[in-house]
């Protein structure tokens, strides 16, 4: 606890030295603030955003888009997931199906969804949603796959039939393989959810940042940029404190 | 009450009448019988060929032999986690009547030592806070009380492997099933932990089969010492009857006059089969 308190505090500090080097550099003169504006102007940006309270609308459209996506993804890649390492039938279709999904890269899909479904929500979710099943499903088959086969035989030897397996031993080893990739599937909810929007759309964060782009306004990009880690950073803190909570067993 | 043979391979012919003993001592009707059990892992040339034992109510049989020779094989067979190759299995008591302890201790990682133990309860209908109350006496009569809020991985090898000995123990097993149980236990714990075992398996005559690397342990508990050849085909190449009356006390069974005798030819079966390998050690 201590440690991590230090390495919170060094952490903080580093990133408050970064920003102050960049500010004086930007001042100074030493960098172009057309390309790289200063913190400053940065940080007024983001009021404006805010203080016009137009920017919910836009946080609102990209959270919901993500948010669908990742409970979307979870529940069809679980499902997928387990689905295929219970009937090796369904594994053979869905496998070469899942590789050749998890070979590209799926953000290429994007302009795909937006002709089957349109430049709202839909498309958004549709593209989170692959992304974040693709990931899910690997975990969940692989999970289940690699189940301790020890562990199997316990149970059966005390008197355990199909659903005191699943329930005492598939599902709790499955998720903490799942666990271990929740982090990465938040992350790629919000890539999908945003890159949606950037391909074509008339709300999101996404949609703002093509439209930062376009006018070449370095400060609001950024400002956008800034909105999206930071609820991303606060998602991760809630995904981790789920993770301690579901894996408390390992982290007692 | 008369024996039910279950049957967990191909069906044997004929069936051993039950006799109960009408003194009440020594063993009873028998309780598992294996005839002729060969046991292969895929293609393999068979771990087993040819393994006949009987194990009788009240009756303790220890199964010795070469490292890699198939003693755990015989157990899962008997169990049913695997099925054999060739020749029977029959039980005389129902497959929830037996309790299976394993040679590593894994218990479920995400279920707490108090979980672990009531599971098997739980899964045979009690409810959860009876099946947490009893784990706990079974906990604390194994040394463990208090300990049952933790995670197996708080827990050392040692209090693990007896978690797994009482998770097997509270389900009341007829039959009871170990190998290697006290391997990981040290000297003083593995003393009154195996004494323990034996008073009750002497008081509940249980009928148990114990795999076990320890010539001196498998004399002092067990009724019959089985003395398993080196494998591939490996068969039950000697018998040895341990006499020495019950109910036994560790300390004492180790001085009793048969003990010593028994324990050289045994060593010296052992030694000429282990030879066998070449060197293997
Ligand atoms: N799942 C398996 N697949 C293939 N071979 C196996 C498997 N389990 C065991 N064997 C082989 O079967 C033989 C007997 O194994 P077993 O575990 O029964 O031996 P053991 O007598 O219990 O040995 P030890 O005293 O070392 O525990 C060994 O040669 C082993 O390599
Ligand atoms: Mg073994």
């Amino acid at each position: 606890m201590r440690a991590f308190k230090k390495a919170w505090v060094r952490q903080s500090l580093a990133l408050l030295l970064l920003v102050a080097l960049w500010e004086a550099c930007s001042r100074a003169g030493l960098i172009d603030p057309f390309y790289a504006p200063p913190p400053s102007v940065v940080a007024a940006t983001l009021y404006e955003l805010f203080a016009g309270g137009s920017i919910w609308e836009h946080i609102a459209a990209t959270f919901s888009a993500a948010l669908l996506g990742l409970v979307g993804g979870l529940l069809l890649g679980a499902l997928l997931g387990f689905g295929a390492a219970m009937a090796p039938l369904l594994a053979d279709v869905l496998e070469p199906v899942m590789i050749l999904l998890n070979a590209i890269p799926r953000v290429i899909l994007a302009p795909l969804f937006i002709i089957w479904f349109g430049i709202d929500l839909g498309s958004k979710v549709a593209l989170s949603l692959v992304l974040v099943a693709v990931l899910v499903f690997f975990s969940v088959y692989g999970g289940i796959r690699e189940v301790d086969v020890r562990l199997v035989e316990r149970v059966r030897t005390l008197g355990g039939g199909r659903g005191a397996l699943l329930r005492e031993v598939y599902v709790p080893s499955v998720t903490a393989w799942v666990m271990g990739s929740l982090k990465v599937a938040v992350g790629f909810a919000f890539t999908g959810a945003v890159v949606g929007e950037f391909v074509a759309s008339s709300r999101g964060l996404g949609y703002l940042l093509s439209f930062a782009q376009s006018t070449y306004n370095a400060a609001q990009t950024l400002a956008l940029i800034f909105i999206i880690m930071g609820f991303v950073l606060v998602l991760f803190a809630l995904a981790g404190r789920l993770e301690r909570r579901l894996l408390r067993w390992r982290y007692a | 009450m008369e024996p039910r043979p279950r049957d967990l391979g191909t069906r044997s012919e004929i069936l051993v009448p039950y006799e109960a003993d009408p003194s009440g001592a020594g063993p009873g009707g028998p309780v598992v019988r294996v005839r002729d059990l060969r046991m292969r892992y895929g293609d393999a040339d068979p771990v087993l060929d040819g393994v006949s034992l009987d194990v009788a109510e009240g009756q303790v049989v220890s199964l010795i032999g070469p490292s890699g020779s198939g003693k755990s094989t015989v157990l899962r067979a008997i169990s049913g986690l695997h099925p054999p190759d060739g020749g029977t299995v029959d039980l005389f008591v129902e497959p929830r009547e037996m309790g299976f302890l394993f040679q590593d201790d894994a218990l479920l990682p995400w279920r707490t030592a108090r979980q672990n133990v009531a599971l098997g309860l739980r899964l045979r209908g009690s409810a959860r806070t009876e099946a947490e109350r009893e784990a706990d006496r079974w906990l604390a009569r194994l040394g463990l009380a208090g300990l049952g809020p933790r995670y197996p991985r708080q827990l050392s090898g040692g209090q693990r492997k007896r978690v797994a000995l009482a998770q097997v123990l509270a389900l009341r097993p007829k039959l009871l099933l170990m190998d290697e149980p006290f391997a990981s236990l040290d000297a003083i714990v593995r003393h009154h932990v195996t004494q323990d075992l034996l008073n009750w398996v002497e008081s509940e005559r249980i009928a148990v089969l114990l795999v076990t690397h320890d010539l001196e342990e498998a004399q002092a508990l067990s009724d019959v010492v089985c003395l398993l050849s080196r494998g591939p085909r490996a068969r039950i190449s000697n018998r040895y009857a341990v006499e020495i009356p019950r109910p036994r006390n560790l300390i004492d069974a180790r001085g009793h006059p048969a003990f010593a005798p028994l324990l050289q030819r045994i060593w010296h079966d052992l030694s000429d089969e282990v030879d066998q390998l070449g060197g293997a050690i």
